[in-house]
């Protein structure tokens, strides 16, 4: 009786233990952040061009502020495929974009308050890179001479630039 | 200044302005190297692998399923012999009877052969269709040619629109498909030429199908006005961008035809909505999409040079009930166009060339794929799928028939040197060094 006790003591020990070491294990800290990319210091760096789905889905997601839904991807990369002047296919495509209310982009009276600010950020937004002074100033006087230029044809005109087609 | 002097030099310089030389992007003076015979050409590029056969010799099922007593022509739009009068199965559906049983209507008073030259018997480069529309586009043998790639040598495109000084929008190129190489077929990758020279380019079935629909019919429309400030600023960053010739991506229409493209586009949507769009009466497929959505280019750019490509044919592979029925339709809407360009374009009626060619033919025998009427299928890689005719009517087009099965005439790649001699570009076209050497324009091979 009393072996039977003492081996069964041992067992039940044993048998704790196997679960602790199973079940009780150090919780590890995951943190995922985004890594540091690197803003280009000039457009001469940029010789890859992007492809129909990697310029759908990075101009979408610099508009709408999310990714483009798959189905919405292959149909706009069909499409581009479909028409001979990539141009006008992305043109269209861009005008499509803004006659949608959920588009995440300055309005005119923003641009207008801090027009330096503005081209700073569509450079980087569109170019990952700064503007070069003969840049902002081309901008900024021409935006301040024409009234009726607006983000919308700002962008239109960056989104479908040589320049953006390439990294 | 006296006066007699004022008015001689004023008349000197008046007559220099009138008869300035146009210098073209070619870099010459003046245009043309030979007299135009029409101002458009028209090419439909046809099928997607047609036997001599079935088309063209109007055998039927004679030649090709061993049954006898069924001979007959099952395309009355192009050319001449009576239909077959037993085992029809290539028309359209009559509930109750037969599947097929009912032959579309011939559309046109008088088969195209009729009204131009017919070669009867030509002879393709390739058994393939990609080479073959390469052989139609480029004038070229196009042994090199990969798959996947743009057309190594120069297309019929380029060539006008560097030694005619041809606009963008006035060459054009209508794709059946994205699939494969089709898209890339409007330019080539030749540094002498490439996409500043190419065409304007649609795939009908995706930019005007459903695709395109729902990503671009939502599309704002912007005045020439509106976008002034847009094409501004656009041209200041690619200037500033100074991108290099071999970089280029994509064709370039000046921004004034961009805007009329993108006009073009959004006026056809909302037609397409409405169910205004013009359309092949008896045929649905995607080819006849491809042949409407063609007509619409036509009507609305007038275009010196379209070449539209349609393909279901192709289905012999596999069915030759569906190819027969295929090649029916085809007569069917490519007489539709024709009639379209008579009856709807002033400006291109009895001013345009009309051409028709196969990119290539077909095998003499089947392969074990039994269709529903139990008939084989036939592939393309033999002899006989080299054998091909071609049709040209329009201005200044003489009624002829040359060529038979023992006696061939004429090459695929001819198309292009007779295009380029239709405008009148003849000798910088075979001078250009990237044409077939046998090859050249079918006027002087008659």
């Amino acid at each position: 009786m009393h072996n039977f006790k003492y081996k069964h003591f041992i067992k039940i020990i044993l048998f704790n233990i196997l679960i602790m070491s199973i079940y009780c294990t150090k919780e590890i800290h995951v943190q995922y952040q985004v890594n540091a990319a690197n803003i280009y210091e000039s457009k001469a760096q940029k010789f890859k061009n992007k492809n129909e789905a990697e310029y759908i889905s990075i101009l979408y997601t610099s508009l709408y502020q999310k990714a483009i839904d798959p189905m919405e991807l292959f149909q706009a990369q069909s499409v581009l495929y479909s028409i001979g002047d990539q141009n006008v296919a992305k043109e269209m495509l861009l005008s499509g974009y803004f006659n949608n209310p959920k588009i995440i982009i300055p309005s005119n009276a923003d641009m207008r308050k801090d027009i330096p600010a503005f081209i700073t950020e569509t450079y980087k937004r569109f170019y990952l890179r700064y503007p070069s002074e003969a840049e902002k100033v081309y901008f900024t006087n021409y935006i301040k001479n024409n009234p009726e230029v607006t983000v919308e044809l700002i962008y239109t005109a960056f989104s479908t630039s040589d320049e953006y087609s390439f990294y | 200044m006296r006066r007699k002097e004022f008015i001689k030099r004023s008349t000197l310089t008046v007559g220099a302005g009138i008869v300035a030389p146009y210098i073209l992007p070619s870099g010459r003076l003046f245009a043309k190297s030979g007299i135009e015979k029409a101002e458009h050409v028209v090419m439909v590029m046809f099928a997607g692998g047609v036997r001599q056969q079935e088309s063209i010799l109007g055998r039927y099922l004679e030649d090709s399923q061993g049954v006898s007593g069924v001979a007959g022509n099952i395309m009355p739009n192009l050319f001449n012999g009576n239909a077959p009068t037993k085992k029809i199965v290539y028309g359209q559906d009559i509930p109750g009877q037969t599947r097929g049983s009912d032959p579309i209507p011939r559309l046109l008073t008088d088969a195209l052969a009729n009204k131009g030259m017919t070669f009867n018997e030509v002879r393709a480069q390739s058994a393939g269709h990609y080479v073959g529309l390469n052989t139609l586009l480029t004038g070229s043998v196009s042994t090199a040619q990969g798959l996947k790639t743009r057309p190594l040598s120069p297309t019929i495109f380029e060539y006008l629109r560097k030694h005619r000084g041809f606009k963008a929008t006035d060459c054009w190129f209508v794709g059946n498909g994205i699939g494969n190489s089709t898209p890339l077929l409007n330019a080539s990758t030749n540094e002498s030429y490439g996409l500043n020279f190419g065409a304007n380019m649609f795939i009908p079935p995706i930019a005007f199908g459903s695709y395109g629909q729902n990503t671009l019919s939502n599309s704002k429309a912007y005045s020439n006005n509106e976008l002034k400030p847009m094409y501004e600023m656009k041209n200041f960053l690619n200037n500033s961008f100074a991108l290099e010739n071999s970089r280029q991506t994509t064709i370039k229409n000046t921004d004034d035809e961009r805007t009329h493209i993108k006009e073009f586009m959004r006026a056809t949507y909302t037609k397409q909505s409405l169910g205004q769009i013009a359309m092949p009466p008896a045929a649905s497929s995607n080819d006849a999409f491809n042949v409407a959505y063609s007509a619409e280019i036509l009507k609305e750019f007038k275009p010196k040079m379209l070449a539209v490509n349609i393909s279901e044919v192709d289905g012999c592979h596999s069915n030759f009930t569906g190819y027969l029925r295929s090649l029916h339709r085809a007569d069917h809407i490519t007489g539709w166009l024709y009639d379209y360009i008579q009856n709807n374009i002033p400006e291109m009626k009895d001013n345009t060339v009309f051409i028709v060619a196969p990119e290539c033919g077909r095998n003499l025998n089947p392969n074990p794929i039994l269709d529903e009427n139990d008939w084989m299928a036939f592939d393309h890689s033999d002899a006989n799928s080299l054998r091909v005719w071609s049709l040209m009517v329009g201005k200044n087009v003489p009624k002829i028939s040359v060529g038979s099965e023992g006696n061939p005439i004429g090459r695929l790649t001819d198309l292009v040197p007779t295009i380029a001699d239709i405008f009148g570009v003849y000798d910088d076209v075979m001078n250009s060094g990237f044409i077939d050497p046998m090859a050249m324009s079918q006027f002087l091979r008659v």
